[in-house]
């Protein structure tokens, strides 16, 4: 018997095991090699110096520490403002009503919009001297430029752009659960309040799991949306750590300590997302 | 079946599409040399240009100009340039460059020495600032094309309105502009660039150079020094002392503090030359009303403006270095130059060109922006300089947003500073 | 039950607003004529005009740079539909062994920031003469869309049930063939999902496209976009209405094709 006929999962699943061998996992090991190196592009430097790059990220590096304290708050603040609204969305959205289809297709729009131009089009509104926001609001609010609030802005648009595919999955979420638990909770008098909070919340516990994952990884890993927002300032208040990597690549060209923060990006979605799947197997 | 031949089709054509954008390799054709030239859209109309390769190509039978617009800012050409370079691209011969990149490009090999193109005497005719750029260790490895330098724009119409001249200190800028805002409620006073990005340096360091100060000098690092220290502290104070700045330059880059100035709502705006041309516009609110000068300084020193502009380069690992050189001389020479100026209104880098008078007649704003030009000053020149860059823009946005105190800034920027220049990363 | 009715209402008009919202400034933004452009009031323009939409088709090549992002995105749903359905299928009704292993190493592929490897993949294309080729773009595309393709289609395969295959086998077909004369057609729905959503992906992709592009050539519209602004100015009104442009087809898509994106991300999220 030929291979095929004996092993035919082999030729199916070849092409694409050995293109995300080429593209994901020979990069990666490229990636962790040069991190091992002192590689500053134009300069023709590139020597080896074991853990030096790491050495200086963990223990000198401010600038490192502040991407990271940017981006977990980053990600913190916005899945859990995605989450909540989202949740309280797909509860107006789960009952029928007319024109409910369009109104879902609405809501799809800013998750469909390249990240790009959603940047932009939020750019726009929080121009401080004529931007839309300042004036509906008739407020003087420095959006992008305010230390503290060019963050907050930055999720703002975060939590537009993502929280349509929290409520997809949501209402998918809903949807398996059986009503006759609903109609038993009202026939014994529970108010909805009661039934949110005793009975749909914890049913749809693995489903917000998911979505924990999917939005805790985005946005751990958010570029675009902040680079073309602030390009990471001001005073690097909303650099994220694949901003400060990009910028150590592309601007400055130390593609050997750029990749060294690149791989603790790695190690840290690694973490979370074996964290998030050892809950999901608890059940 | 029918419908797996389809699809294989659909598939070849677009991947027969998709290929066809490859890499492009020689791009002779009958017997002329083709050359690239790449660079960054320039402002206004680009028929002179187009005009001008005409010319050169009627000039020159055998060569043939093929010219490409990056229609980027100066970060993303940066990005391009260097991402190119370093793959020894051949794709393009002759491009422009953004002054900060000199010293970086030739340190990394990727410019032609261009010093038989620029004996001694042609190099006088030129702005002694952009010269000393493009000049590194004797040789010549670029040619000044067209210069910019900071500007001090003011609506003389309410400064005489108020009995004001154009102030030649800082601190006169903050008393009129103080003054004038609370005769006029609701305007602003002085803007400028003060996101954290490229420009933020250029702001900054005129109010350091117009106290005396620098960032480098003799080799050493001297950006801490007390003189910078109040210089930033000044620039600070514009805003949270003085309030004569609005909070929000923090997000404001050339246009949009343009865009207000034009609209009338500013006194006082630090902006380069082309804005010149936008405030003039037969629409603009603010047309007639403008007056320009050289930026204020510190009482005691000389007012600098920070020189910006943009040269022109041949690549090192172009196949055709002679016919790049020829096209270099050509743009780069008096006659393209005036050609240039007198139609797009784009500042020269030969000196003499100022002062002929059909310039001086149909471009008075550019014949007067020669003392502004004689006194721009290039930034660190050193091939570290974009490193050095990302190190103050953090530094410097720090401090006009009130996070950090100029003395720590300065001395962290420092810090950083002698740390990459010593042994680099 | 009219309060309830009434705060349902208002909520609702809220969430409309606030989705919709900024979209819509933009459309009306793009057609302000650029006197009008950084002043408000007026916030609806006084005479709204199509001059920024003639002016990106007519100062840029624009049209070339959407047709490229259309090429590439087809091109992507194509290739990843192709590869993953193939791989989608062994691990859905093929016994193998590591099984698990396959489907972890698949999944953990996904999770790879792209600023992580974006240095080392721009080093391999340019070793391999393919920068700025809209080959690279869809080659790596269809590589970062496969392990959500991969994922989303063994769900899909799943559902289909295991008689219908043994069946085929039955009847003398090979594996090849009761695949794709059989199953393949059968999940065809599932198949169009997930073709829309990595259509979505790819229309939208930046990073990548802005590292390996160098010339119109093979350029995106998101980069185009983003590249825009010139050294000194802005031009918020092209850039509103390239905007516009940009998002359209997504959101003709949107409306068309609720439904299929809908199952597409549900099975990909809650059954996978």
């Amino acid at each position: 018997m030929s291979l095929y006929r004996r092993r035919p999962q082999i030729f199916f699943l070849l092409p694409a095991l050995f293109v995300l061998a080429l593209v994901m996992f020979y990069p990666l090991i490229y990636v962790l090699w040069l991190s091992f190196h002192r590689r500053f592009l134009i300069f023709n430097v590139s020597e080896f110096i074991g853990f030096g790059n790491y050495v200086f990220l963990f223990l000198q590096d401010e600038r490192f520490w502040n991407a990271l304290y940017n981006t977990l708050y980053f990600t913190v603040t916005s899945v859990f403002l995605e989450l909540v609204f989202g949740l309280a969305i797909a509860v107006l959205l789960s009952r029928e009503f007319r024109g409910r289809g369009g109104v879902l297709s609405i809501l799809l729009i800013p998750w469909v919009i390249p990240a790009v131009v959603s940047a932009k089009i939020w750019e726009w509104i929080y121009n401080p001297d004529f931007g839309i926001l300042n004036f509906i609001l008739k407020i003087n609010i420095n959006w992008l430029g305010d230390p503290f609030w060019a963050l907050n802005a930055a999720v703002l648009v975060d939590v537009w752009k993502a929280t349509p595919f929290v409520v997809l999955l949501l209402i998918a979420g809903f949807q398996t659960i059986p009503n006759d638990l609903f109609k038993a909770a009202k026939v014994d008098g529970a108010s909805s309040w009661h039934i949110f909070w005793c009975i749909t919340l914890p049913l749809l516990k693995p489903t917000i799991l998911v979505v924990l994952v999917f939005r805790t990884l985005d946005a751990f890993r958010v570029f675009d949306t902040i680079y073309v927002l602030t390009a990471g300032g001001p005073a690097n208040t909303t650099e994220t750590l694949s901003i400060y990597t990009y910028k150590l690549l592309f601007h400055i060209l130390q593609f050997g300590y750029g990749s060294s923060v690149a791989v603790v990006i790695f190690v840290f979605t690694g973490i979370v997302t074996v964290f998030y799947m050892w809950l999901l197997s608890r059940g | 079946m029918k419908r797996s031949i389809k699809l294989t089709l659909f598939c070849f054509i677009v991947l027969l599409f998709a290929f066809s954008s490859c890499d492009k390799k020689d791009l002779e054709e009958d017997n002329r040399v083709t050359i690239v030239f790449k660079y960054g859209k320039l402002f206004g109309d680009p028929e002179p240009i187009e005009r001008l390769i005409k010319e050169f190509e009627s000039l020159n039978p055998d060569i043939r100009v093929k010219d490409e617009v990056l229609p980027a800012t100066t970060d993303e050409q940066h990005q391009f340039y260097v991402i190119n370079l370093e793959a020894g691209s051949r794709d393009f011969d002759v491009f422009s460059l953004d002054v900060i990149w000199i010293p970086e490009f030739v340190r990394a090999g990727w410019l032609r020495d261009l010093t038989h193109v620029m004996p001694p005497e042609l190099r006088k005719e030129f702005f002694q600032g952009p010269m000393e750029v493009a000049m590194q260790n004797g040789r010549v490895y670029a040619i000044p094309w067209y210069i910019d330098a900071g500007v001090l724009y003011y609506r003389k119409d309410l400064l005489s309105k108020y009995g004001f001249s154009p102030p030649r200190t800082w601190d006169e800028l903050v008393y009129i502009a103080s003054e004038i805002m609370r005769k006029e409620p609701g305007i602003y006073g002085f803007l400028w660039q003060g996101k954290q990005y490229e420009g933020l340096i250029c702001n900054v360091l005129e109010y350091i150079w117009g106290n005396g100060g620098s960032v480098v000098e003799n080799g050493k690092i001297v950006i801490d020094s007390p003189n910078n220290k109040q210089a930033l502290g000044f620039v600070r104070d514009l805003i949270h002392k003085y309030g004569v700045t609005p909070k929000f330059v923090t997000t404001m880059t050339e246009d949009s503090t343009t865009r207000i100035f034009a609209k009338g709502r500013a006194i006082f705006m630090r902006n380069w030359p082309y804005a010149w041309n936008i405030l003039e516009r037969e629409d603009s609110p603010v047309k007639g009303k403008v007056g320009f000068s050289v930026l204020p300084s510190f009482p005691g020193y000389s007012s600098f403006s920070t020189l910006g502009g943009w040269f022109l380069g041949v690549n090192n690992y172009s196949r055709h270095p002679r016919e790049s050189e020829k096209f270099v001389r050509f743009l780069s020479s008096y006659r393209a130059q005036k050609l240039l100026s007198l139609t797009v209104g784009y500042r020269p880098t030969l000196k003499r060109i100022y002062r002929e008078s059909d310039i001086v007649k149909t471009q008075p704003f550019t014949a007067h922006l020669y003392k502004v030009f004689e006194h721009a000053r290039p930034r660190p020149v050193t091939p570290f300089y974009m490193v050095i860059s990302q190190v103050m823009q953090s530094e410097f946005s720090a401090v006009i947003t009130g996070i950090r105190n100029p003395e720590d800034a300065l001395k962290s920027a420092k810090k950083h500073i002698e740390f990459i220049m010593g042994i680099g990363y | 039950m009219q309060k309830v009715q009434f705060r349902f209402y208002l909520f609702l008009v809220f969430v409309i607003t606030f989705f919709a919202g900024p979209f819509l400034w933009q459309v009306i933004t793009s057609l302000k004529p650029a006197s009008e452009l950084a002043t408000l009031p007026p916030v609806l323009p006084s005479n709204p005009t199509f001059e920024n939409y003639a002016s990106v088709f007519k100062e840029r090549p624009f049209l070339r740079v959407v047709l490229n992002s259309f090429i590439v995105a087809t091109s992507t749903a194509f290739l990843s539909i192709g590869i993953g359905s193939l791989a989608a299928f062994a691990l859905a009704k093929l016994e193998m062994k590591g099984k698990s292993v396959v489907l972890l190493l698949v999944l953990s592929a996904s999770m790879f920031p792209s600023i992580s490897i974006v240095a080392p993949l721009f080093v391999l294309l340019r070793a391999l003469h393919l920068r700025d080729t809209l080959f690279a773009l869809i080659f790596t595309y269809t590589v970062f869309a496969l392990p959500f393709t991969i994922w989303v289609l063994t769900g899909f395969f799943k559902s289909i049930p295991n008689e219908v295959y043994l069946a085929s086998r039955v009847d003398g077909c090979t594996v090849f063939q009761s695949f794709y004369r059989i199953v393949l057609p059968l999940s065809a729905p599932g198949l169009f999902s997930t073709a829309i959503l990595v259509f979505i992906f790819s229309w939208n992709e930046f990073l990548f496209a802005l590292v390996f592009t160098a010339t119109v050539a093979s350029r995106t519209a998101p980069v185009e976009i983003a590249l825009f602004p010139g050294i000194h100015e802005v031009p918020w009104g092209e850039m509103a209405a390239a905007s516009v442009v940009v998002t359209i087809p997504v959101v003709v898509l949107v409306f068309l094709f609720r439904q299929r994106i809908m199952e597409g991300i549900i099975m990909g999220a809650i059954k996978g």
